[in-house]
Formats: C-alpha cells, structure tokens, sequence
C-alpha cells in the first residue's frame, strides 16, 4: 500500500469544505444576530448610549476629514485662555485711584525696606529737605516785628588767663 | 472558493459606515458561510464556532467605522476572526470535544471526491467517514498556527499571500508553517492506514 502523497491529503482536506452546519442554519443566524445586538444593547449603561450616539453624529457630520479642525479648535482655546486671563488681571476703576495713592506714599516706606545688602545706585533719595529753598538760614525773619537779639559771653576769650596755678 | 469582489464590499461598508444597517446584514449574509468553515475547521465545534461568529460579526460591526479600506474588506474580517479564533483557542486549551464530523451528501457529486475514490489510493481503501474523522483528529493535533494555516490554504483555498496578510507574517513563514503541517498530517493517517483499529 502506498502512502499519503501531498496531493491526497490536500484533496482529503478540500473535501472538508463540504462539512456545512444544518440546513437553514445560515437563515437563522442573522435573526440571532440581530437579537443578539439587541439583547447587548439593553444592556448597556445609559451613558454608553449616550457616548455611541454622540459619535454617530460627530461620525455623519464627517469632522475627522476637516484637517484644520484639530488646529481651529486650539486657536480658540488659546484665544479665551488669553481673553480671560486679561479680563482677570485688569483691576476696576475704584481701585485705581486707592492704588495712585497708596503709590505715592510709597517712596517714605521704601526707606524703611532699604538695607546695605541691597545696591546703593538703586536706591532713591526722597527724604525731604529740612527748609524750603525759598527760606533763609536764620533763625529769625529779618522783616519781623522784633528786632535780632545778639548774645555775648559773660567773659571775652581776650580777658581769661594764659596760665593758671 | 471565489473571492467575493472587492467594489461590492466597498459600497457596503460605506453604507454601514454612513448608519445603513441593512447593509451590514448583507455583508453578514455574504460572508456567514465563509467564515464558518474557517472557523469550525479550526476549533471543530459548532456550537463554539457559532458563538465565535457571532462575536466576530459584533466586533466588525462595532470597529466598521474605523476601518479605512487600507486592506479589504474580506482581508480584514478574516483577521478578526482568525485573531479571535485563536485567542478563543488559547483560552480552551485542549478542552474540546469535535460536534461535526459529518460530511454533506454534496460530496457524492464533488469532481475531486470522484477523482480521489475512482483511482486506487488509500483513500479508497479505507471508509471515507472515518478518514475523514481521523483527518479532523490529525487536524486538532496540529498547533493553532499551523491549522490556521491548513484551514486557509487547502480548506478555504486562499493563496500564500492572502494568508500572510490576515496573519500578519511573512509568505515564507506561512510556506514552511504549511510544508510542517502537512508532514505531520501524512504522519498522522499513514499511522491510520497501518494501524486502523488505534
């Protein structure tokens, strides 16, 4: 007896083709497919059903092909992140003024904060003058109503003794 | 097995894809029996691969709105079904009883059935159903990825290349995983010929 060639065996195995499940069988499995994707559906979440109704109609509106939608989308989100954070940092008029104040009464603080550590050039001179420009060194108005009062030393420097024992 | 044409599954699944589910129904149609027997040849069950094939046409139906025609239509529900096919197998095991081991009296009328009894070979020699119960036997005794191989080439008659694509190997790979097969194959029913009581 000879042995199984390639070709018997491939013949053997092209026969298989003819092991078919039950006559109507094919019929039937599109009926159980169909109760079989309704059964799943009963039982999903109704968020689920949600999220698969929501991507057939992002899926029918066909934005996947609109290249620049991707781009679109982050220039929007780039221009409110801008708008906002402006629209935050602008104070409001009120506080404006209280702010123009409270600069100006600054510089008298500042002084207080300046230490050695800090860099000489940097720091600002705004302590003010003693005597307005406008007034003289004396001590008393020349134009006044009294007139200017010398003092003199009970004893002259000329009359003290050189030497004394 | 004749190819189904590529145009008509293109227009089919644009249909699905634009929410027509009728059109699903007739790819299902279409492709039901095809995928039968690729299924039923590798795990040997009908009741598994009834389940398997209705998993296989679920997960299509769910991921038809991803797919992009990069491969067809028939390259790409034969990779889901062969993937799942062989992780259904994986979880089995060997745990399997064979549930369809008849052949269809169409075979009376098969050219190559005529061929193969006509002329003397052991075929001949030996009862059909029984060789052909031994076959399905040599046949689960084979790995998962040499049935497969087996199953598409001689069962579903796809070429090499077709093969490498829904496996995603080489057409190397998938000559020497059928040239393997088929010794052990021959293996298996000489050991049958010789000993038909075992």
């Amino acid at each position: 007896m000879d042995d199984f060639d390639d070709k018997e065996i491939a013949t053997l195995l092209r026969l298989k083709r003819h092991e078919q499940p039950s006559p109507g069988y094919f019929e039937n499995f599109l009926h159980e497919f169909h109760r079989r994707q309704r059964d799943e559906l009963l039982r999903q979440p109704l968020w689920r059903i949600c999220l698969d109704r929501a991507n057939d109609f992002m899926f029918r509106l066909n934005l996947s092909r609109l290249t620049s939608y991707p781009a679109a989308v982050a220039a929007v989100l780039v221009c409110a992140a801008v708008i906002s954070i402006r629209i935050y940092q602008e104070p409001p008029a009120g506080n404006m003024a209280a702010r123009q104040e409270a600069g100006l009464s600054l510089p008298v603080e500042r002084d207080a904060e300046w230490t050695l550590a800090s860099p000489v050039a940097m720091r600002v001179f705004n302590s003010k003058p003693l005597r307005s420009w406008n007034k003289s060194g004396h001590t008393h108005l020349r134009n006044g109503g009294t007139p200017p009062r010398y003092v003199l030393d009970s004893v002259p420097v000329s009359y003290e003794p050189t030497f004394r024992f | 097995m004749n190819r189904p044409k590529p145009d008509e599954d293109q227009e089919l699944v644009a249909r699905t894809q634009a929410g027509d589910a009728s059109a699903f129904d007739q790819l299902v149609i279409k492709y039901s029996p095809r995928l039968y027997g690729l299924v039923y040849n590798m795990t040997s069950n009908h009741e598994d691969t009834n389940d398997l094939l209705q998993d296989v046409f679920a997960k299509a139906y769910k991921a038809i709105r991803g797919f992009r025609g990069k491969s067809s239509f028939y390259t790409w529900i034969h990779s889901i079904a062969v993937n799942m096919t062989l992780n259904f197998l994986k979880k089995r095991g060997r745990r399997f009883h064979m549930s369809l081991d008849d052949v269809d009296s169409s075979i009376q009328s098969d050219k190559e059935f005529l061929e193969l009894t006509a002329r003397s070979s052991p075929v001949r020699e030996a009862d059909l159903s029984e060789l052909q119960r031994r076959l399905n036997e040599a046949m689960m005794k084979l790995s998962d990825e040499h049935r497969a191989v087996v199953t598409m080439f001689h069962i579903q008659g796809m070429p090499h290349a077709e093969i490498s694509k829904i496996l995603h190997v080489s057409e190397g790979t998938v000559r020497s995983r059928l040239f393997y097969a088929n010794r052990q194959l021959q293996n298996y029913l000489d050991e049958f010929r010789k000993n038909p009581v075992s």
